[in-house]
């Protein structure tokens, strides 16, 4: 059946006027009437938040010191300035490998290389929307944070064994993944190898390799990927990752540098590797980073203040605080009505002052900061608290530097990697033995908590137990236990009284919050399952 | 060392000269097709000149590609974007490219491609490949060509014959071995057999690489096939 042109919208973004018309009038001969144009990103972002377009064919190469193709297409993705159903052509003029190689997370539905004749944009733009509609179910689900169920979906497709079966089978690997479903993902992905050598099922085996802790294993298999195809992106990125966990920074860093070489645009490698350069002592690589990452933040919807301030506190370390002090006013200036970014500003803006020796300058940042934390409803990135307790510390302000900790280990409580962090502060302060002593208080006070509203759901007090466990999630955003107790006995409370969507939809954030944190937490899936049942009932 | 430098330099330089160039074309070839759309043999007398203009335009755009491909395997920036495409919709996009063209000169198209078969390959480079087959068959073949594909021994097989007059022998492979094509006492770069080649070995699948085969029909044609495991 062919595809009705007549009341689709299109959008084509080409800062190449003629390419522009000529595209417009090859969508005319389909019949198409809806059609705006932009010559660069920044209208065309303007232009789809305005209206919702059914198809965008936009240029990679929009022009110099402009937002490109790929950034244009993350961004609309992520603003959710189209819609799940809107069909997105990458119009290349040549090759597509390094493009295809450099979009991790969002990759447009289709690559066009110019010169195209109107016949092959008309069949692929079919295929394509084709595609999206067999896919849309799929990507509802996701969107829903359904994820089990969006499994069953690719299942119910993989068996009928369709043409694009792969297509299927790659997605419900990543969603095995997303679930902590590792067992799962792993036989999807053999099962994948056996037919086909191809670097995406092997780097999904590499993945699960390194999401079930056996990190010598995946720095093989990343490592054999890059061997035989030097320029698949995703493989660097992973290795650094396998190799930071195996305490080897120094070859991450050197294969993050090797991976930003090829491809040069991504903010997020760029931070990693001024982070990584830092923790090694390399500050001047570590700088070099930070600065790239800046200014490729420029025209992105994902440049981040953290950006700033890690730049600010190699400019510390390097002693160079003045500079520093530029870098911190030019977050300011850059994220306005941002109280996150004020807050990371405020917390380095004292560690330079002190570098600086104004301490009474530095004091006033610190309380800015500790008055900002206290009223922001957010939840506190960990690595920013540590870094505010430290400088309260530092300044003398013991009091406010313990408080501070107490509320990241209460956060974290059973979080290694972060609880050996804050072990680090106390002992960088020689503070070693008082630092134990608040640590396993705070540990020890959050299980008291938690045992005492596991009691009450024990008792059969389901909507006591709600409000206790909801209060205590709403100020322990961070904690696992915490959170899926809360969504646990929301659910529990659902499954007893019948169906109530409020209650429902507060389950599906905790549930959301359990994801981000640790996905491979065994008790997530389960609430996972429990909640679509709901859901679905 | 500076010299090195400027010669880094030179060679980006290139690179981005044949990006440009590549964009004219692709204005000159949507052109060109637009103005033919709208006129037949009656209302244009001009119509075979035009006709000319864009095939030699399409050539001078395949070996452009051709060649920034090569640029790029040269410099170790080049790995194949292997994906997994279904070979009959793969077949129709290429053939669509070439059609109207093949049509003026007369020469018709026959594809038998088993309607289900999805196989792992570069797409872009693999139609470069056949986009120049096609090209090639547009100047030598009589009336026709055919395209058969199948999978045979764990290979996808890409079949491409026409009825002219067939290979001259240093193109052969048989003759001039695995990459035939480039001899330049003949006159004959054969860039376009050159580049086929080293994309089919490019491709590999558990420890086989692909191939490319050249032959000559009986009497009638060239015969050109592509090999991926």
């Amino acid at each position: 059946m062919p595809i009705d042109f007549n009341h689709k919208k299109f959008l084509v973004i080409d800062d190449f006027g003629e390419f522009r018309s000529t595209l417009r009038r090859m969508l005319q001969s389909f019949d198409a009437k809806d059609i705006d144009d932009a010559t660069n990103g920044e209208a065309a972002i303007e232009l789809m938040s305005n209206k919702s377009y059914d198809v965008v064919l936009c240029d990679y190469n929009l022009g110099y010191n402009r937002k490109d193709g790929q950034q244009v297409l993350e961004e609309a993705r992520h603003r959710k300035l189209i819609m799940f159903s809107t069909v997105f052509i990458m119009v290349t003029a040549e090759n597509s490998m390094e493009m295809v190689m450099g979009a991790v997370e969002y990759q447009p539905d289709d690559y066009l290389m110019k010169p195209f004749a109107r016949e092959v944009l008309r069949t692929r733009l079919e295929r394509a929307i084709r595609k999206k509609s067999d896919f849309e179910i799929i990507e509802r689900a996701i969107e829903r944070r359904e994820y089990v169920r969006a499994i069953a979906l690719c299942d119910q497709h993989i068996r009928k064994i369709p043409k694009n079966i792969f297509e299927y089978l790659k997605l419900k690997g990543e969603l095995c993944i997303t679930v902590g479903d590792y067992q799962n993902a792993k036989a999807v992905y053999d099962k994948i190898l056996s037919i086909r050598d191809i670097a995406w099922a092997r780097l999904g085996i590499g993945k699960v390799n390194y999401f079930t802790e056996d990190y010598a294993t995946a720095t093989d298999v990343f490592r054999s990927i890059i061997e035989q195809n030097n320029l698949y992106i995703e493989a660097y990125d992973w290795l650094s990752r396998s190799l930071l966990a195996q305490h080897e920074p120094e070859e991450a860093q050197r294969i993050l540098l090797a991976a930003a070489e090829i491809s040069p645009k991504s903010i997020f490698r760029h931070k990693t590797l001024g982070e990584i350069s830092f923790r090694i002592k390399d500050l001047e690589l570590s700088e070099k980073s930070f600065k790239k990452a800046i200014h490729l933040g420029q025209y992105s919807y994902f440049k981040s203040p953290s950006i700033y301030t890690g730049l600010a506190r190699v400019l510390v370390e390097k002693k160079e605080p003045e500079v520093a002090l530029n870098v911190i006013r030019e977050v300011r200036n850059e994220f306005r009505d941002n109280s996150a970014a004020s807050l990371q500003a405020a917390v380095m803006e004292g560690i330079i002052f002190k570098e600086m020796n104004r301490p009474d300058d530095a004091k006033k940042a610190i309380q800015e900061a500790i008055l900002l934390m206290d009223s922001s409803s957010e939840c506190l990135a960990d690595d920013i608290a540590i870094d505010l307790a430290k400088a309260c510390f530092d300044l003398g302000d013991k009091e406010a530097g313990t408080r501070l900790i107490q509320g990241i280990v209460r956060n974290n409580h059973d979080n290694e990697a972060v609880i050996s962090k804050v072990r680090e502060v106390f002992k960088n302060k020689q503070m070693e033995n008082e630092g134990t002593k608040i640590i396993s208080s705070a540990q020890r006070e959050i299980i008291l908590a938690n045992n005492q509203g596991v009691r009450m759901v024990e008792e059969g007090k389901l909507d006591k137990a709600i409000e206790y466990f909801e209060r205590a999630a709403n100020s322990l955003r961070g904690n696992k236990i915490i959170n899926a107790n809360a969504a646990q006995a929301l659910l529990m409370f659902i499954e007893k009284n019948g169906r109530n969507n409020e209650l429902l939809e507060r389950a599906g954030q905790y549930i959301g919050r359990l994801g981000s944190i640790d996905p491979s937490y065994n008790k997530y899936q389960k609430l996972l399952c429990m909640y679509e049942r709901l859901l679905a009932g | 060392m500076d010299q090195q430098k400027d010669n880094i330099h030179f060679s980006a330089f290139l690179a981005s000269i044949a990006h440009d160039m590549k964009n004219s074309l692709g204005m000159l070839i949507n052109t060109s097709e637009e103005v033919l759309g709208s006129c037949t043999a009656e209302t244009c007398p001009s119509q075979p000149l035009l006709t000319k203009l864009q095939y030699e335009a399409k050539r001078v755009n395949n070996n452009l590609v051709q060649l920034l491909a090569l640029y790029r395997m040269d410099h170790a920036r080049f790995t194949l974007n292997i994906a997994h495409h279904c070979v009959s919709e793969f077949i129709e996009d290429t053939i669509t490219q070439n059609k109207p063209l093949l049509a003026f000169r007369g020469i018709s198209l026959e594809t038998d491609c088993p309607e289900d078969l999805v196989w792992f390959f570069d797409a872009d480079l693999t139609a470069g490949i056949i986009n120049n087959i096609l090209n090639n068959a547009y100047r030598y073949a009589r009336d026709k060509i055919w395209i058969t594909v199948s999978e045979k021994d764990g290979y996808l097989v890409i079949h491409i014959r026409d009825n002219g007059q067939g290979y001259p022998e240093h193109m052969l492979t048989e003759k001039a071995g695995e990459t035939p094509g480039i001899s330049f006492s003949t006159g004959s770069t054969g860039l376009g057999l050159y580049f086929a080649s080293l994309v089919a070995r490019m491709h590999c699948n558990k420890g086989r690489e692909g191939f490319i085969r050249t032959s000559n029909c009986g009497d009638s044609g060239c015969c050109f096939s592509l090999y991926l495991p």
